[in-house]
């Protein structure tokens, strides 16, 4: 592999790292939403 | 009102910072491909540096939050610090990994090999699996006083190993270059001022990324206690 080469793998493994990290946090963000969302709809009834 | 306003702040639609981020590191991307100069002994590789110190900064800047953030905690007992150690220290690990894989990859076409046990590495990956073992306790233990506690002392003693590893290139014989930046020459005096700048702008742009991320992930934690709370709300009223 040339100099390139290891140019292109570590910005790969830079952005890749950066994006896998938010993609991440989204879909950790997206499961708590529906809890949440859930649980309010429960207690909702609950009061009902 | 408390999980309106929590759920509000992570799915609102990217604000002034995210653009700020955005553009200062579409400069620092200019910057680095298509400004700054090649250096004459490593040739085009070298480029790697301005993503491996940012990220080596950012992770550095992590944990020192997490340091100060912890000390808060023992101190004041208030989750609102608990919070930001673990956040903190989710980013500086993810940052810490990034370092971990991008030196080796700068390392193989200069010095002939992916990886030496000299200080400088060693110590940082030391610092890598402290911070992995400080979110695996947090992931361990159940009772959340407990685990705040025995995660905040693993927080400040961690943070130790940061000045070993700024020190460690200056205190033995190591393969890694010695400090550019921060030198006994002064501030940036090692380096060609074009590389200073370009280096500065990709640190900006890093700095404002942590900033953006902590956001979001403080949000998340949030979030998570709201859930926690409506659910022990649950349990107590059936």
């Amino acid at each position: 592999m040339g100099q390139l080469g290891f140019l292109f793998v570590a910005n790969l493994c830079v952005w890749g790292g950066i994006f896998f990290y938010i993609l991440t946090l989204k879909k950790r963000q997206a499961a708590m939403e529906k809890d949440l969302l859930l649980l309010k709809e429960e207690s909702g009834k609950d009061g009902d | 009102m408390a999980e309106e306003n929590s759920s509000k702040e992570i799915s609102s639609s990217p604000g002034g910072l995210f653009w700020l981020t955005a553009g200062t590191m579409l400069a620092a991307l200019i910057a680095i491909y298509l400004w700054v100069p090649t250096e004459k002994n490593e040739g085009i590789v070298q480029r790697i540096m301005y993503f491996h110190i940012p990220c080596a900064w950012l992770a550095f800047f992590a944990f020192f939050i997490v340091f100060v953030s912890s000390i808060l905690f023992l101190w004041k007992k208030e989750r609102e610090w608990d919070i930001y150690a673990h956040c903190s220290a989710e980013i500086g690990v993810v940052f810490c990994s990034l370092v971990l894989v991008t030196g080796p990859i700068w390392a193989r076409p200069i010095w002939g090999v992916w990886w030496v046990w000299d200080a400088r590495l060693t110590s940082t990956l030391v610092l890598w699996l402290i911070y992995i073992a400080y979110l695996m306790l947090r992931g361990q233990t159940e009772a959340e006083s407990t685990r705040a506690r025995y995660a905040a002392v693993v927080g400040i003693v961690g943070f130790l190993d940061i000045p070993l590893i700024h020190f460690s290139v200056l205190w033995w014989r190591t393969f890694h270059p010695k400090p550019k930046v921060i030198s006994a020459e002064g501030l940036g005096q090692g380096m060609d001022p074009s590389m200073l700048a370009t280096l500065c702008i990709s640190l900006a742009a890093f700095t404002l990324l942590y900033c953006l991320l902590m956001g979001r992930r403080v949000a998340l934690e949030r979030t998570k206690d709201e859930i926690d709370r409506l659910k022990r709300e649950k349990l107590y009223s059936s």
